[in-house]
């Protein structure tokens, strides 16, 4: 798997490098035609990231099951879209096994708020109920983490999945999901930076205190930040993925510093609440931030929102489950899957937030 | 006295073809004019009916998601009393029963949903307030219908009932709910249709949900983003509204090629509008071809007309010309006899005074073209015809005559025998009766000689030839008889009998 991931992204850089080639300069006596030819090229290299971007179409490797039932307990940081979309891919793993003779049952469980004190309640009562592999998106690892090592000295397997893997050098089996948030949220902050010509304030909307995925970003983006000199970090905020809170929390900070000049926001939830209060308070303030909420991308749309960082939330959920069966018959990382799984996440900007709609939601109701 | 004009073959042959073409004309024209006719009568009558039909194929469709809707509902009833009465206590059973009235039911993705917003699905459980947020709708509400719009861009119909009464595993449950996928109820939409018509769902902004094509210009864009080229902001505002306020309504543009018309209708509690595109309608299409098949059909009856009508001229051309060929024939038969009578002696056979004459012209027009070279003529005259007459009767003197018209012919073979006269013959010699004229003669006489003495047949004749002072074939003719006259006297110096005997 890590392979195939690999070769995705040799496929996604030769790609790109030829659409790079191809758009390259070509003398001409014809101006129109090769603003034209420009024009087509530009738009083919958008579909092409807007689609690549999230990998609806799966096939399950050639691994055998050793069972003929799998019963999985997954549980993550909160309810939301987000893990939502981590569950249809989940259930096109689940439909295919089925399809094969191989029943995969699981519960997908989250508070309604991030607690990683719900989440390891969650995780005692699990480990009771033998199931074949508990799966987590950690809360907060430094809470989570040990609990994971003891359930694996106990026998349990435990594996980590969609946005957040505990911290380095804990016992759990694999990972399945992002593996560059700090990059993630450095990539955002770059982009942010140059669109505010590398000076200004700038405020951060984290998501969940501890969420090793919203403190790697904003990680990402404090040390972006700290290259240029005239830019500054005017206030850091903790929405705990809750778009009324970051709506509110935006709202402060713009009433604190009514010359904020960009937000970087963590997760799927701030991008929205900040481009809310962003919009009724009229403020320049240039957004960017996480994944694919549909109200985000129609601010993208709109050019409220600058760009937003796209994961592949269904390739997450499929790969998660087919990494559960191999774990369940008790393989560990190698030939058959890798220790970290890792999905990609792409930036899109105002031109591709149509597409993006398109691709994900249809014609939108 | 103007003379009347006889009727020929031909002026029978012209009038029957004629006649003919005239009858296929008129047959022809009364045919395209009555199809013409037809199709104009049939393009007004659809015009009135399209919109009758569009009506009567939006509302069945409508109605097939509606009853599609019911049926569910009343299953998901059924499905929730039948795990109310099952005490269930564990997950597992909850799973193994949602299976059994999935399976059942026929319901597609039956889920149950406990109060704190679990999902129980027959192979997952998961917290489902964000992913269904119409459960928030379902407690006020006897059954909630709500259109999704799902990450990867599939929709869905969601249909909830509230579960006030159903308790499992100690928990109490509020709500079931089916998700049926729109491209599921598309296929089941596509009954008979061949393609002919063009049906799509829309939602209350003209979002298509169906993702159904609704006709070559439209397509699958949103309904009313796809119109507003082609029919005015007034028209377009009137469809919103009703759209909005869930009513049908009807359209008809010019798409540039054809003329479209649409109708709408909404299905009840979904918020949806069905519509159904006819291009030029299918009622004028499948009615035109009824009458394009006609006039293929009366085209094929002029054709066979036709042919068979040329077949019969033809027939009754061949069997004219066979009668007139006959009839010629017979005339020609007819001349040919009368010529030979008119030419022929009827006592011996031989070519007649007429024939001679005939003869002597076609020699003389030689003769005076200097064509004519070699020529011979021999004269003959029975000895004693008038004797045997006188003495045995007619019947007597007509044998001696064959009898000597025999012998003549049987020396004289390669000669033109001619009997001119009573008893007198005339034989004309050329080419190699020409040659041997003179041996043959000698015989002749010999004979002659012979049958004096045993009172045979005695022929006196007389004979010439041809010279180049000869201006006609009288002239040798007349050589010939004066030499058959010499001949006559020295064959009865022999003791033949003459006539005056």
């Amino acid at each position: 798997m890590k392979n195939d991931c690999k070769i995705k992204i040799i496929i996604a850089a030769l790609s790109a490098a030829l659409c790079v080639t191809s758009c390259a300069p070509v003398p001409s006596d014809n101006g129109h035609g090769e603003e034209a030819s420009a024009n087509e090229q530009a738009s083919e290299i958008m579909q092409e990231t807007v689609s690549s971007a999230v990998d609806f179409e799966h096939e399950l490797d050639s691994y055998v099951p050793k069972k003929d039932h799998y019963n999985f307990y997954f549980t993550y940081k909160t309810v939301h879209p987000w893990w939502d979309a981590v569950a249809l891919g989940m259930e096109e793993a689940q439909r295919q096994f089925l399809e094969k003779g191989v029943t995969v049952t699981y519960e997908y469980m989250a508070p309604e708020g991030a607690s990683a004190e719900d989440q390891t309640q969650r995780l005692y009562e699990a480990e009771k109920q033998n199931f074949d592999v508990i799966g987590v998106d950690v809360a907060d690892e430094e809470i989570i983490s040990p609990i994971l090592d003891e359930m694996i000295e106990n026998g349990t397997k435990v594996m980590t999945f969609s946005s957040s893997d505990a911290k380095d050098g804990c016992k759990r089996i694999a990972y399945v999901g992002n593996t560059h948030n700090y990059q993630d949220g450095a990539d955002l902050t770059e982009a942010l930076c140059e669109k505010l010509d590398y000076k200004g304030k700038v405020a951060i909307l984290v998501g969940s205190v501890g969420a090793p995925c919203h403190e790697d970003r904003a990680r990402g983006a404090r040390d972006t930040i700290a290259k240029y000199g005239d830019m500054e970090i005017v206030a850091t905020e903790y929405d705990m993925d809750s778009v009324d809170l970051a709506y509110d929390l935006t709202l402060k900070i713009l009433k604190d510093c009514p010359d904020l000049d960009g937000i970087v926001c963590c997760n799927m939830s701030n991008p929205v609440g900040a481009a809310r209060a962003v919009t009724e308070t009229e403020s320049d303030a240039v957004i960017v931030g996480m994944d694919h909420d549909v109200e985000a991308l129609r601010y993208l749309h709109d050019g409220v929102i600058y760009c937003l960082g796209v994961q592949d939330c269904y390739s997450i959920g499929y790969d998660t489950i087919q990494v559960a069966v191999k774990i369940a018959d008790g393989n560990l990382p190698g030939e058959l899957f890798p220790e970290k799984t890792d999905e990609i996440t792409t930036v899109i900007y105002q031109e591709d937030a149509a597409l993006m709609l398109e691709l994900l939601y249809g014609d939108i109701l | 006295m103007k003379e009347k004009k006889q009727i020929s073959n031909k002026t029978i042959v012209l009038t029957a073809i004629a006649g003919s073409l005239i009858v296929l004309a008129m047959v022809t024209a009364n045919t395209l004019w009555t199809s013409h006719k037809t199709t104009i009568a049939t393009d007004e009558a659809v015009s009135t009916v399209s919109s009758f039909y569009l009506e009567e194929m939006a509302d069945r469709r409508a109605r097939t998601v509606t009853n599609l809707i019911n049926n569910n509902f009343d299953h998901m009833e059924k499905a929730v009393a039948f795990i109310a009465e099952e005490g269930i206590d564990s997950q597992d059973e909850l799973r193994d029963n949602l299976g059994e009235v999935k399976s059942l039911l026929g319901l597609n993705r039956f889920a149950l949903v406990d109060e704190d917003n679990i999902v129980y699905t027959q192979y997952t459980t998961y917290t489902g307030r964000s992913r269904h947020a119409f459960l928030s709708e379902v407690a006020n509400n006897d059954r909630v219908i709500t259109t999704v719009s799902v990450y990867g861009s599939s929709k869905q119909l969601c249909l909830a009932i509230p579960t006030p009464d159903l308790t499992l595993m100690g928990k109490p449950f509020k709500a079931c709910f089916v998700q049926l996928d729109i491209n599921e109820i598309v296929d089941l939409l596509a009954f008979d249709d061949h393609g002919k018509t063009h049906f799509a769902i829309y939602a209350k902004n003209g979002g298509n949900l169906s993702g159904t094509e609704l006709g070559p210009v439209i397509l699958k864009d949103n309904f009313f983003e796809a119109l507003q080229n082609i029919v005015t902001e007034n028209v377009l505002e009137k469809h919103r509204e009703n759209f909005e306020n869930e009513t049908d309504g009807s359209i008809t543009f010019d798409s540039g090629e054809a003329e479209e018309t649409l109708f709408y209708v909404p299905i009840q509690e979904t918020g949806w509008e069905m519509a159904v595109l006819i291009r030029e309608s299918v009622i004028q299409d499948q009615i035109r071809d009824i009458s394009i098949r006609n006039l293929k059909t009366s085209r094929y009856q002029i054709a066979f007309t036709f042919i068979s009508v040329l077949a019969l001229a033809t027939v009754l051309l061949l069997q004219l010309r066979r009668f007139s060929g006959q009839k010629l024939e017979e005339e020609k038969e007819t001349s040919r006899n009368f010529k030979h009578m008119a030419n022929t002696d009827s006592l011996t056979g031989v070519r007649n005074k007429h024939a001679y004459a005939e003869n002597e012209a076609v020699i003389n027009a030689k003769i005076h073209s200097g064509e004519l070279e070699k020529l011979g003529i021999v004269v003959g005259d029975i000895n004693g015809l008038k004797y045997v007459n006188d003495t045995q009767g007619h019947a007597a003197g007509d044998r001696l005559i064959k009898d000597a018209c025999s012998l003549i012919c049987e020396y004289f073979k390669q000669g033109a025998v001619f009997r001119i006269g009573g008893d007198e013959f005339a034989v004309i010699l050329q080419g190699k009766g020409f040659e041997t004229m003179q041996e043959v003669i000698d015989d002749f006489n010999n004979k002659v000689e012979e049958n004096i003495k045993e009172n045979g047949v005695v022929v006196s004749i007389g004979y010439s030839v041809f010279e180049k002072d000869d201006h006609r074939l009288r002239d040798v003719f007349e050589r010939a008889d004066s030499m058959m006259y010499e001949r006559k006297k020295e064959l009865k110096e022999m003791g033949a009998k003459t006539r005056g005997e």
